[in-house]
């Protein structure tokens, strides 16, 4: 798993996909700090890091793009796939990879909060508590990105399902309101993630929430490891 | 070493491989040969366990692919058809990364050094493999198989690319290889079979259609083994003395190929060497022999008749005819 990692990072680095995601990422956190300090204080911070769920999740899919189907298209994952490694080290691999890239752009996103903390004090608590919450929520759609692009060869397809995906789970909240008070909205509400990482943007640590987030992760990186298991029946 | 039984892989209705079984020992070297399509690719893939088989086992040094992938997949390095490259990594840290891919445990700079003296890359060691041409990308393409000395060697078309210079020395490289490894080489040249294989196996339309020492394959499967001389002496007292001759049941005279001298067919009886017999009478008339050569197939013709389903007699006198037109 240590060998796939580290080849994965060195990949992102050094193509400019990691490079670009993180520099796109960090200027739209920039930005929105900015323009939302200027405006009000640092206890608007939340409006923040909502605002920077929706563009993590247009971010995300191109991280995860090529993690299998780059493999697949040039016969690489022969090589992956032959060596005395499991499936699974080999999905953990790229999902640790794509995360770090992610996780490097999160914690650049703090630098904005420590200036603001030198000329005044915002909340850490719940700074850290959107930060952890987008860590968890980061890593379930990328699990969701990498499962995606391992059933195409084609990276274009790939990022724009992912995409899809994100959109569409971006809406769940909205989805679910259509058919406010059913069963199906129940469903839909317990599924949707911005409701689960809406804990983290109140300042609360919700362990349903952390383990909601991580049972995603574990799901997609099973179906990921099948589904490259599975191709070796077809 | 390698045990392959009654191997079978169907793509939905298409049968790619039928009731395939064979074995490999230690240290041999096997050619595998077949037409395109034939399933040497699916059969070396179920061996490495990128591909499952249907029906049927394979175990490589003891193990069951499929019930201890990892102990058998130790043991193999494998080339497959297209060399397992990342563009985007030099040869040193695509070397490097594989060997913590297959968890060596041999010292690396050496190891890796010494793999690549071997198949000559160590010039191209520090540059991008997607800036290499097609021959450094197979020969990185056969470092990494090496990569951790194992035991078993699955070579898919190794010399593809390669200019004749590189064949001849990857060629050799496989067969010093071969004298502490097991070699499986798939190839669609037939004299590159015949150089290095000690055996080969036939394969067409995903079934075994022969399995035997390279040079036996050929003498067992001509179905006539006759001898071709040609004699500088009197055409009937020629004849005459060859017909006389112990062992010897029949002989045809071609005519005359050269100023006097008459070319020959002799036929012996089966599995007696007529060969020294009629140089020691040649001698004895005091007729000099100016050609010998027997009729059996070579590998060539033995592949065309196996794969084609033609009838041997057609295939030969097609190649004879090429040849002549040469």
């Amino acid at each position: 798993m240590k060998a796939i990692l580290r080849r994965e990072l060195k990949s992102y680095f050094s193509s400019p996909i990691g490079y670009v995601c993180i520099a796109v990422l960090l200027a739209l956190f920039g930005f929105l700090y900015f323009s939302i300090m200027y405006t009000g204080s640092s206890s608007y911070i939340y409006m923040v890091y909502s605002n920077m769920f929706t563009f993590c999740m247009m971010v995300i899919p191109i991280l995860t793009m090529k993690s299998m189907s780059d493999e697949q298209r040039n016969k690489t994952d022969q090589a992956l796939l032959t060596a005395p490694v499991s499936v699974t080290a080999i999905v953990l691999g790229k999902f640790l990879a794509a995360f770090i890239v992610y996780a490097i752009a999160m914690t650049g996103s703090l630098l904005p909060c420590v200036a603001i903390s030198l000329f005044g004090s915002p909340s850490w608590g719940e700074i850290f508590g959107y930060y952890l919450g987008s860590l968890f929520y980061g890593a379930a759609m990328i699990s969701i990105g990498v499962f995606i692009s391992s059933l195409t060869v084609s990276q274009v397809i790939s990022a724009i399902a992912t995409f899809a995906v994100s959109i569409f789970i971006l809406m769940m909240g909205q989805i679910s309101s259509l058919a406010s008070g059913t069963f199906i909205a129940q469903v839909v509400d317990w599924l949707a993630f911005d409701s689960r990482y809406s804990y983290f943007t109140q300042g609360i640590f919700n362990i349903s929430s952390v383990v909601f987030f991580l049972s995603v992760v574990a799901i997609f990186v099973f179906l990921t490891a099948r589904r490259l298991e599975s191709k070796r029946w077809s | 070493m390698i045990e392959v039984k009654n191997l079978t892989k169907r793509y939905g209705a298409n049968v790619a491989l039928d009731n395939v079984s064979f074995s490999v020992e230690e240290g041999k070297i096997m050619g595998f040969l077949g037409p395109n399509g034939a399933g040497k690719s699916t059969t070396m893939n179920i061996i490495t366990g990128y591909l499952s088989s249907t029906e049927g086992t394979v175990t490589v040094g003891g193990y069951d692919i499929l019930e201890n992938p990892n102990e058998a997949k130790k043991l193999i390095g494998y080339l497959p058809e297209l060399p397992p490259l990342y563009m985007d990594m030099t040869v040193k840290e695509y070397l490097n990364f594989m060997y913590d891919l297959k968890k060596v445990t041999l010292p690396r700079e050496q190891h890796i050094m010494e793999i690549c003296r071997l198949v000559k890359i160590n010039n191209v060691y520090k540059r991008l493999i997607g800036n290499l041409s097609k021959g450094y990308k197979q020969r990185v393409g056969i470092a990494q198989a090496l990569l951790g000395n194992p035991p078993v060697l699955i070579l898919d078309e190794p010399t593809v690319g390669l200019d004749p210079k590189q064949i001849i020395e990857i060629r050799k490289l496989i067969k010093d290889l071969g004298r502490n490894h097991t070699v499986i080489l798939s190839s669609h040249i037939l004299s590159e079979v015949q150089a290095v294989c000690e055996r080969v196996i036939i394969i067409n339309n995903g079934k075994l259609v022969a399995d035997g020492a390279t040079d036996r394959l050929a003498h067992d499967l001509s179905a006539d083994h006759r001898l071709i001389i040609r004699v500088d002496g009197p055409e009937n007292e020629v004849l005459h003395a060859l017909t006389n001759l112990g062992h010897v049941k029949e002989v045809l005279s071609y005519g005359e190929k050269e100023k006097g001298a008459y070319e020959f067919s002799v036929e012996a009886d089966m599995d007696y060497d007529i060969r020294r017999d009629l140089f020691a009478l040649l001698t004895r008339k005091g007729w000099p022999l100016l050609a010998m050569r027997n009729t059996d197939l070579t590998l060539e013709d033995v592949f065309l008749q196996l794969t084609s389903g033609a009838d041997p007699a057609v295939v030969r006198s097609k190649t004879k005819k090429g040849a002549e037109e040469e």
